[in-house]
């Protein structure tokens, strides 16, 4: 069914081209800062992605999106300190276990609507960070996983090498985007738009509105999950405020800053909190205030994100030109 | 053309845009390598509800920089101090730990966090090959688990089971005076909380066998409101309590307590107490708390200790705290090794810092030692005693015997099968 959606050649493409400038990108502009950088927003995007096919694309507005990274971090580096499992294995496992997260926490959670489902998601979010502070002898506590997570070499790749872990990582962000935006060109996306916009009508026209909701629940989680297991691998380790409601309020903003308009918005919001973070907390020790600001500004002022700005201009061009060309 | 004009204007600008924050991101690189001092980095806690610690962990630092700069720095550079702030959130630590050395060109890191932090620094340390000396990480296992130790990493603090046997023994020495068997604990719910307070309920009652836990409280962290677990207690009448409260916590504890009259109905041990920032915040602190040394300028009753005392609060109008003192020695113990070395490079001064003695006003006997085969600091000075409302705050303190420790430390780490 995707082979006959026309753009899917112009998506494999695009991807293929980020992918390529992004592996190149080390060679041209050598630096381990651009590249610590380019990791952390590769897991961030990822988690922003999968937050905006609840909130853009479904209208879910979940505040609780942050367990998943969370839950994926350890899940991840759990499974590499206590299983001692292949760095793959360890993957399907963090895929399947936050799949069925997704399934029960949804399963309760899609049942209610608007605010409601906000807070039950947060509520689920903070029960899971209670447990993880709680469970010390598994969890580490309020310390975290200690002592690193292993990085056993799997197929030709040691992700304790540098170079082996950015590959790693903006692979794993880009394929993971590109089958995000399948999912949000296909079918299945346009019903949970419909879902979005008018659920009677939806319900009306025989979709089946709980699976699909529930659905996107799981497909969030598990692309939310990869991103937490991608800052794991990052940090070599995972630590409770990966599952705070605070990280929930981070893929928030992400959204809000990159624009929940366009497929790219969430993953170049990712990247201009992370930038702006990185800048202000290098300048000031008042990070809050700047930080607090810039999002204000956004929020009160623009109430747009960068990249609906970019579509915007695209649009009253194409639209100019059109005009100018009749 | 008037149009065409206007796209290329805005290219420029955007170009320059670009490379003007490409240059604000990127240039400490080039930066760090022109230079021809020794950066040293410094990721703390400077803001959120800990900031005060991670700022007196800073000031001590700088202080003591500037000294060691005069004498010659670290073999002939100058230090430079890159210190930031990680909020207290360990993924931020690590990013930032990565950032001084990735960056700015910090050679060494000077890690002045809190225990998770300091953690998720030691695998920054482990990934990037650098020098890296705990300052504030009270978590035993990060040095004693040889399955978390690393070569590069020293710790220069006070550790929670050298505390608890302490701890222990001063408690048992007057549950045995007073006869006091019943015991409660009221403790913060988080793994610092739970582990100091385990530990020392292990070592009282190995000091003193009769003891018995009859009551436990385990408020939240950051807990406004302390009545339920106050209540409780009193219903529960312990002879005694302990409490590992710490901060602004123990300072609203204590007050509402107060209220209560707790301290009056119980002897109470405050291990984290004796430092100025709660003895200060306090607003009428009730005599006769018992607590462990944290930081005052009169234990250990040394000129050199008050002198720095008096120093640092000439400088920055307020009093040094536990983790001051603490960098005091971490930052010491890289500039004694460097000087022994005759180098600044991290892996030539971790060789020497193993085993190294260096003077000290926090010293128990003038000295603190960093222990060769765990690379974590010995011998300083850490006591006991009850409180009083004005300075000297604890005007009788019993100091702690090193040899008592250290034959219990070594029990515990074969228990825990670390050695």
């Amino acid at each position: 069914m995707l082979s006959t959606r026309p753009n899917l050649a112009r998506d494999i493409s695009i991807a293929a081209v980020a992918l390529i400038v992004l592996l190149l990108l080390p060679y041209v502009w050598p630096s381990r800062m651009m590249n610590d950088l380019v990791i952390r927003v590769s897991a961030f995007a990822l988690f922003a992605t999968s937050l905006n096919l609840l909130v853009g694309y479904t209208g879910m507005v979940s505040f609780g999106h942050g367990m998943f990274f969370g839950f994926g971090a350890y899940a991840f580096g759990l499974s590499m300190q206590r299983l001692g499992v292949s760095i793959p294995t360890a993957i399907l496992i963090t895929i399947v276990s936050s799949a069925l997260l997704g399934l029960v926490v949804g399963a309760i959670s899609i049942r209610l609507k608007d605010i409601y489902f906000s807070f039950i998601t947060l509520a689920f979010q903070m029960l899971l960070y209670s447990t993880v502070i709680a469970w010390v002898p598994l969890t580490g506590g309020d310390q975290g996983l200690m002592g690193g997570i292993p990085r056993p070499p799997f197929l030709g790749i040691d992700l304790s090498i540098e170079s082996h872990r950015y590959a790693f990582a903006v692979t794993i962000m880009v394929v993971g985007l590109l089958i995000l935006r399948q999912i949000v060109e296909s079918p299945f996306g346009y019903t949970l738009r419909m879902i979005r916009d008018n659920t009677e009508r939806a319900t009306f026209l025989g979709i089946n509105v709980f699976r699909a909701k529930l659905t996107a629940f799981v497909i969030a989680g598990v692309f939310g999950s990869l991103g937490g297991m991608v800052m794991a691998l990052f940090v070599s380790g995972a630590y409770p405020e990966f599952v705070n409601w605070t990280m929930s309020g981070e893929g928030i903003f992400m959204i809000m800053l990159g624009g929940l308009s366009t497929f790219i918005g969430p993953a170049a919001g990712a990247l201009i909190l992370s930038l702006l973070n990185d800048v202000i907390t290098r300048g000031t020790e008042h990070h809050g205030l700047f930080l607090g600001a810039v999002i204000l500004l956004f929020a009160l002022g623009l109430r747009k994100g960068v990249t609906d700005f970019i579509a915007d201009w695209f649009r009253t061009r194409r639209e100019a030109s059109t005009r100018s060309g009749n | 053309m008037a149009r065409k004009r206007a796209e290329l204007d805005r290219r420029t600008v955007l170009k320059g845009a670009a490379a003007g924050a490409a240059a604000t991101i990127f240039a400490p690189n080039i930066v760090a390598a022109q230079n021809k001092v020794v950066r040293i980095g410094m990721p703390t806690i400077l803001s959120g509800r800990v900031a005060q610690l991670g700022t007196s962990s800073r000031n001590a630092v700088i202080m003591e920089v500037e000294k060691i700069n005069a004498a010659g720095g670290l073999a002939g550079r100058q230090i430079e101090m890159v210190i930031r702030d990680s909020k207290g959130q360990p993924q931020e630590a690590a990013r930032v730990s990565r950032e001084l050395v990735n960056s700015d060109g910090c050679e060494i890191l000077l890690d002045a966090e809190a225990s998770s932090g300091s953690f998720a620094v030691q695998e920054v340390a482990k990934d990037l090959g650098v020098l890296v000396m705990h300052t504030n990480s009270e978590t035993s296992s990060l040095t004693a688990d040889p399955k978390i130790r690393i070569p590069l990493a020293f710790r220069s603090c006070r550790q929670g089971i050298h505390d608890a046997v302490v701890s222990g023994a001063y408690a048992a020495e007057i549950a045995k005076a007073k006869k006091i068997n019943r015991w409660g604990t009221c403790s913060p719910d988080y793994a610092y909380g739970r582990d100091n307070t385990q530990l020392f309920v292990e070592y009282l009652k190995h000091f003193y066998p009769q003891a018995e836990v009859t009551t436990e409280a385990w408020p939240k962290l950051f807990q406004p409101d302390y009545t339920e677990v106050i209540t409780r207690v009193l219903q529960n009448k312990p002879q005694a309590l302990y409490s590992a409260l710490w901060g602004g916590d123990l300072t609203s504890w204590v007050d509402q307590a107060s209220i209560y009259a707790l301290f009056s109905q119980m002897e109470v041990f405050a291990i984290n107490m004796a430092d100025y920032t709660v003895l200060t915040a306090v607003k009428n602190l009730p005599k006769g708390i018992h607590s462990a040394t944290r930081y005052i300028k009169t234990y250990p009753a040394t000129k050199q200790n008050a002198a720095w005392g008096d120093e640092y609060r000439a400088r920055f109008k307020e009093y040094p705290t536990n983790w001051s003192w603490e960098n005091w020695v971490g930052i010491h113990f890289i500039a004694e090794a460097a000087k022994k070395a005759n180098s600044a490079d991290g892996k030539k001064i971790a060789e020497a810092m193993r085993g190294l003695k260096i003077d000290c006003p926090f010293g128990a006997d003038g000295t603190v030692t960093m222990r060769a085969d765990d690379q974590t600091v010995i011998g300083y000075a850490i006591g006991w005693g009850p409180t009083i409302s004005q300075e000297p705050y604890v005007p009788e303190v019993k100091g702690a015997s090193w040899d008592t420790i250290l034959q219990l430390e070594a029990e515990w780490k074969k228990r825990n099968n670390y050695t």
